[in-house]
């Protein structure tokens, strides 16, 4: 288990590019951007299908691993207006019924503003960000905060590495600094954007089925 | 080799100067009027990214004998009459005897007048290749050329076009598209497969509702989307870059165009050189990227994604031999004598390899343990070579390699050695299993991903940007690869998947040529030797950043022994960037790997 101490607090992070708050049982998830594919689709671009079904296999995957009794989204739940296609709302509400014990938080995204709030069948509670929970603040965009360590997404972030013999990757990462850390982007189906990390950060990107620490130390 | 290259132009009355690239040309122009100041005015640049109007009036230049000098890219090189043209140079190597000529062919073209070109090599042994060529002129050794066969992309762009141009019925566009050479061997079910790609995204089974950019009104295929007639009107077309940025004065003249990842890179004020002008950025707005003179000044030149051509079969051919020639000690004519001194230390710290040989150069350094294969067959058919030798390797052991391939051969890089007497003992360059183990290392290669790129972008499936195109084609802008990625995941019997990979087979690596290659590799004598640095063969090798990788081992493991790369060049094209920082943040654009690639 790959554990990320920050404000007193231990943090899990998950390989299905989600964190968990060991105290308070919390799945923190960043850019899941539900319906872009759908999105796509409407625009005249032939998506595949598969991809909500995926992401919510990769959701459900985290939840068991770490039996949480809430998820916080921080922003860009829905990709577009033009993604909430009836199919990909139809499988989404059911997956929700059958997880009706679980609490779900959204804080509003950049996305979220033009696609609209999840459909309240959802029953996923939106919030414009920043929202304290001392030790933590959740919000959206990457921030600093007087009342807390700040927890968010937004950048979709990712690392490029290298290694004996030319060999590179470029990979979704957890971005540790300071006062924020920025959470890699859920969604199956979402870009990276190469971050600029700096002295003192600390780095664990997603490979595969693992997550790994690759702060340059010294 | 500016003093010959002017000395040459002011021999004869008006002159064409051939350079491979678009920004060779325009470093050149700045060259050439840095020497001769006072001949402003009578020399001109002519490629493919100019404004149309510039090349209208530079072409009418040449006809009327009023330039001196242009320099130009394969944008002159076909179709155009130009009398006055006594002098032709090639800077570079031609990479073949046809195009060798055809560019020759621009001077002297009135009856019973001699065409002439004279070769202008950048680097030595573009010397070899110039003396290769000469052999080719002399033998009359002319490549032909293969015909496309069948591209999906390029009739899915077509049939929307013709959608588009009031309608069409499935089977008379059928018989018309049959009629082509192209598509003469179109399959039914390939015809089908078209037709829903663009009804309904798939095939029956997997239709997407929600999706369709032509439909079926009355037995007639239209678009009946604004949307879509609107994009696909601004996107037609079969020859994909990088997303283009015209580029236009304040007061409002035109230049031309150039790749967005170049503007990006500018910040208010930069200088850079362009249409041979040299001008100062002051920003982006409406898809344009507005300049203004600049002060003669130096600064940046744009360069442009263009596929670099490899050495022809012929040319390779030819040079395989003047080179074994050099290995029995036999240097003829001026280009090899000048050639001698280089290759007189490739046979010192090496060896140079006679036509029935092939040459392993092992090298290792502070980067790794370098194999060096030289069979001298073009690039392409080493890129598939390299894939191959990788792939194969790695079976042996877990293993990870860096590849680079140019024309003369390719290199394998690995952090452990590589198993290479054993691969050679069970037949590393076997032709038997070619088109398997060739699949498979595909697979494990981004080419069939950079192939995808342009079929992308021809099928529509991913647009480059629009003027005020706005926030919702925004949202619909996604790499090329990001979609390769997607499809092999979730659409995996997707057809133009399978044209990515027929095409890298066929046209890119050229799977018959690398089938007649290993056939003679693998009856070659292999002259291995372990040099203590890189040899004059290899270093062009070494320097090549430009790498495709093959490995046997897991991603975790991989990434286990690697480092954070803290560079700065990376961050200073982001922009300041750090979890610290709030509102820089809410204003970058979020880019999707591989977008600006």
């Amino acid at each position: 288990m790959v554990v990320a101490s920050v404000a007193g607090e231990e943090l899990q992070l998950l390989p299905e590019r989600a964190a968990f708050w060991t105290r308070e049982r919390t799945l923190l998830v960043a850019d899941p951007h539900f319906g872009k594919a759908a999105a796509f689709r409407a625009g005249g671009v032939p998506v595949p299908r598969g991809t909500t079904t995926e992401n919510l296999r990769r959701l459900d995957a985290a939840l068991r691993r770490t039996a949480a009794r809430r998820i916080v989204f921080l922003g860009d739940f829905l990709h577009a207006r033009e993604g909430r296609a009836p199919e990909t709302l139809r499988v989404l509400n059911q997956w929700r019924a059958t997880r009706a014990n679980i609490d779900m938080l959204l804080v509003r995204g950049n996305h979220d503003a033009r696609a609209g709030d999840p459909p309240t069948e959802l029953a996923i509670r939106c919030e414009t960000g920043p929202i304290t929970e001392s030790p933590f603040v959740f919000a959206h965009h990457p921030t600093t905060s007087s009342d807390g360590y700040v927890l968010c997404g937004h950048i979709h972030p990712g690392v490029r590495l290298h290694g004996a013999g030319r060999q590179f990757e470029h990979l979704p990462c957890f971005w540790f600094g300071p006062e924020t850390a920025v959470l890699p982007a859920f969604g199956e189906f979402t870009g990276l954007a190469g971050v600029d990390v700096r002295e003192g950060d600390r780095v664990w990107v997603v490979a595969g089925d693992e997550v790994i620490d690759v702060t340059t130390r010294g | 080799m500016l003093p010959q290259v002017l000395e040459a132009i002011e021999e004869g009355e008006s002159a064409i100067v051939f350079t491979n690239t678009r920004s060779q040309t325009e470093i050149w122009y700045q060259a050439i009027l840095a020497a001769r100041p006072d001949w402003a005015g009578t020399i001109a640049l002519h490629h493919g990214s100019l404004d149309r109007a510039r090349r209208e009036w530079v072409e009418n230049g040449l006809r009327e004998g009023r330039l001196r000098c242009v320099i130009a890219t394969s944008s002159l090189d076909l179709g155009v009459d130009f009398s006055p043209v006594d002098r032709v140079l090639q800077v570079g190597s031609p990479k073949g005897v046809a195009r060798l000529l055809q560019r020759a062919g621009r001077s002297g073209h009135r009856p019973g007048a001699v065409s002439r070109v004279t070769c202008v090599p950048t680097n030595a042994l573009e010397l070899l290749e110039v003396a290769a060529a000469r052999d080719g002129v002399e033998q009359a050794a002319i490549e032909s050329r293969l015909p496309m066969e069948r591209p999906l992309d390029v009739l899915a762009q077509h049939v929307v076009t013709v959608a588009l141009g009031g309608g069409f019925r499935a089977s008379e566009l059928l018989d018309e598209v049959r009629s082509t050479r192209a598509y003469a061997e179109l399959q039914d079910d390939e015809w089908e497969w078209v037709l829903a790609f663009l009804t309904n995204g798939g095939d029956a089974l997997r239709a997407y509702p929600e999706y369709s950019r032509i439909a079926l009104v009355d037995g007639r295929y239209v678009v009946d989307k604004k949307e879509i007639a609107r994009r696909h009107r601004m996107s037609i077309g079969t020859i994909v870059g990088d997303a283009q940025i015209t580029v236009q004065y304040l007061r409002g003249t035109m230049l031309g165009t150039v790749e967005e990842s170049f503007i990006a890179r500018l910040k208010h004020g930069d200088r850079f050189v362009f249409a041979g002008t040299p001008l100062e950025f002051v920003r982006v707005r409406d898809m344009k990227a507005w300049v203004r003179r600049a002060p003669n000044t130096k600064g940046a030149i744009p360069r442009w994604q263009g596929s670099r051509l490899p050495l022809s079969r012929m040319l390779a051919e030819l040079l395989r031999r003047r080179l074994g020639e050099a290995g029995e000690g036999t240097y003829r004519g001026a280009e090899m004598e000048a050639l001698r001194p280089l290759l007189e230390v490739q046979r010192r710290w090496s060896h140079i390899p006679l036509p029935d040989e092939l040459l392993i150069e092992r090298v290792k350094t502070r980067e790794g343990w370098h194999l060096f294969v030289y069979p001298f067959e073009g690039r392409l058919v080493h890129e598939g070579l390299a894939a191959l030798c990788a792939y194969r390797l790695s079976r042996l052991a877990p293993i990870t390699f860096s590849m680079a391939s140019n024309d003369y051969g390719f290199e394998l890089l690995s952090a452990s050695e590589p198993p290479i007497e054993r691969a050679l003992d069970e037949g590393l360059f076997n032709p038997h299993g070619l088109l398997e183990d060739i699949n498979a290392a595909l697979n494990a290669t981004e080419m069939a991903k950079r192939q995808f790129r342009e079929l992308a972008r021809v099928a529509g499936l991913v647009f480059p940007g629009f003027p005020r195109s706005g926030k919702t084609a925004r949202q619909l802008q996604m790499s090329s690869g990001l979609f390769f990625d997607v499809l092999r995941r979730y659409d995996p019997a997707n057809l133009l998947l399978t044209q990515a990979s027929r095409e890298v087979l066929e046209r890119q690596l050229e799977s018959t040529r690398l089938g007649i290659t290993l056939q003679r590799l693998s009856v070659s004598t292999i002259a291995m030797t372990t040099p203590k640095r890189p040899t004059p063969l290899a270093f062009p090798l070494v320097v090549d950043r430009n790498r495709d990788k093959v490995s046997s081992e897991s991603l975790a493991d991989r990434v286990r022994r690697m480092q954070l790369a803290l560079e700065k060049a990376a961050g200073s094209v982001d922009g300041e960037q750090s979890p610290r920082s709030g509102s820089a943040q809410t204003a970058r654009r979020k880019r999707e790997k591989g977008a600006t690639t």
